[in-house]
């Protein structure tokens, strides 16, 4: 192998079939980063999935003197006894990790801190506040003991699940995930036809220099070497610019989201890497893939 | 040196055969001349050799090589050592003399050093002296076909296939033509020569291997074009 013959041969195709050779690149960088943005959006949700997994716990609010709630309308105010009874039979599932008690006076200093500055924090006295309780669980998936148990219960105003709330926005994010994969397969796809049009164009284009070679005995390797190489440097270019397209999604997406919202997991560049790395290999192994595959058609033995 | 043993070759969606149960024997260092009107079985017959087809039965060896048992991975090598020579000459436009004779070797994978050493020699012998950096465009129709004939030999095949060399030229460079093949056949080189020029084969006084409708009807050593001319 002579590899400065070779390198200028994939020179002269690739300059030969510039415009075809764009047109591969922004397909692939656009798909590899699609692909990349659903890595990485997978590597988020499980990384949030496994940061609250163990902090969610299950609020349960009871009922106050003038709640608004329809449950408590009818029972009034819970009584001390009712309070204690739940408790106790909160105590004894096995699903229950721990209780925390909230009494209104801790709601008010908690909703005075969150409010700071708003108008609402001012008008609130602490009797607006319901009591709760807090109830963490082993395993959050195990929620449905718990909620049967107090749901609609004399004395309880409402239930609200924390991991309900997360799973709604897990969702949201699965739903981008998967907007992104979807369209990362297409993108795929039409780099696939796009490269065997140019293979089929490159091919076209050198076929004198490629029967010659046939004809004086070049092995199959050596003739199509250009032509794949063509095909993977083209993949690797447009892997580098769906890498550089993914590192500012991190930056200009995923760390403004994470400021805006708390989701305490923060996407590392670590993850980042894995998923740039992924993408440039599955970039450049496409492109061969889809180029050996039209050779094969167009460059007899 | 090159064995056909009842060759047919028929190709796809024909009745006719191309060949016809074809039987030949060409030995090491002869100087063979195919003759036959077009379409009686002439370039089918050198396409076989390069195993660029298969025949439909019968046997074909090449080179001490069964082209049956050959298997596509080792078709190249077959390859290097025939040199081939056609009608259209098949030069790169873009390329010089040099660099149309070096491509040949170049693709192989043959060191640089080589090549320049090899390449002008070989040059010389077509005749090419002092016009070895002149684009084909530059150079006459056989010129050009010194040029091929250079490629073709500068890695030393044991055979030399030439589909109507002189096809393109005028009788008098064909003369010319036909000392070089003469001169390579003479270094050893097989030559195997598919023609329709009656005057050539007349004046060689070689053997004629005559085709008619896939099948052979004259072998002759020494032979001419034929009678019938």
């Amino acid at each position: 192998m002579r590899a400065n013959f070779i390198f200028s041969e994939v020179w002269i195709g690739l300059r030969r079939n510039l415009t075809m050779t764009i047109a591969v690149i922004v397909t692939v960088a656009i798909g590899m980063a699609m692909f990349g943005v659903g890595l990485m959006i997978n590597t988020q949700v499980s990384a949030m999935k496994g940061f609250w997994d163990d902090k969610v716990s299950i609020s349960v609010y009871l009922c106050s003197k003038n709640s608004a709630f329809e449950n408590c309308r009818e029972s009034g105010a819970i009584t001390q006894a009712q309070k204690d009874e739940i408790r106790n039979e909160l105590q004894s599932l096995p699903q229950v990790a721990g209780i925390e008690y909230e009494d209104q006076k801790q709601a008010f200093e908690k909703f005075k801190n969150e409010q700071a500055g708003n108008i609402l924090a001012t008008v609130t006295k602490a009797e607006d506040l319901p009591e709760s309780f807090r109830v963490r669980l082993k395993d959050s998936s195990q929620y449905a003991a718990v909620v049967g148990l107090v749901k609609g219960r004399p004395g309880v105003a409402n239930v609200i699940n924390q991991k309900d709330i997360l799973e709604r926005f897990y969702g949201l994010l699965e739903t981008f995930l998967w907007i992104s994969v979807v369209l990362a397969s297409v993108l795929v796809f039409a780099a696939i036809l796009l490269i065997a049009n140019t293979m089929r164009l490159a091919a076209y284009n050198r076929r004198r220099e490629t029967g010659i070679m046939r004809l004086v005995g070049a092995s199959n390797l050596y003739i199509q070497m250009p032509f794949l190489l063509e095909g993977m440097i083209a993949g690797l270019i447009g892997g580098l610019i769906s890498a550089s397209m993914l590192i500012m999604a991190k930056v200009f997406v995923f760390d403004r989201v994470h400021d805006y919202i708390a989701l305490t997991a923060r996407l590392t560049w670590a993850d980042v890497i894995q998923v740039v790395v992924v993408a440039l290999v599955a970039g450049v192994i496409i492109c061969a893939v889809a180029a050996f595959m039209t050779l094969r058609r167009y460059l007899r033995v | 040196m090159i064995h056909l043993d009842n060759v047919t070759k028929v190709y796809p969606n024909q009745n006719r055969p191309a060949l016809d149960h074809v039987s030949v024997d060409v030995d090491k260092g002869e100087f063979v001349f195919l003759v036959g009107p077009s379409g009686s079985g002439k370039s089918t017959f050198l396409r076989l050799i390069l195993k660029e087809e298969r025949p439909n039965s019968g046997q074909i060896h090449v080179a001490g090589k069964d082209l049956a048992r050959l298997s596509n991975f080792k078709i190249p090598h077959l390859r290097r050592r025939i040199g081939c020579v056609f009608q259209d000459f098949r030069l790169l436009p873009n390329k010089n003399v040099y660099e149309n004779v070096a491509f040949a070797l170049e693709v192989i994978g043959k060191p640089r050093k080589f090549i320049r050493k090899v390449v002008p020699e070989v040059v010389e012998l077509v005749g090419l002296d002092g016009k070895a950096f002149r684009m084909p465009d530059e150079l006459s129709g056989g010129e050009q076909q010194r040029v091929a004939m250079a490629r073709a030999f500068v890695n030393r095949p044991m055979i030399l296939l030439a589909d109507e060399p002189t096809g393109n030229i005028d009788p008098a460079t064909s003369i010319g033509i036909m000392k070089v093949l003469d001169r390579i056949n003479r270094t050893g080189t097989t030559v195997v020569m598919a023609t329709h020029d009656a005057a050539i084969v007349d004046s060689m006084r070689k053997r004629v291997v005559e085709l008619e409708d896939g099948k052979i009807v004259r072998d002759q050593s020494r032979g001419v074009y034929g009678q019938a001319y």
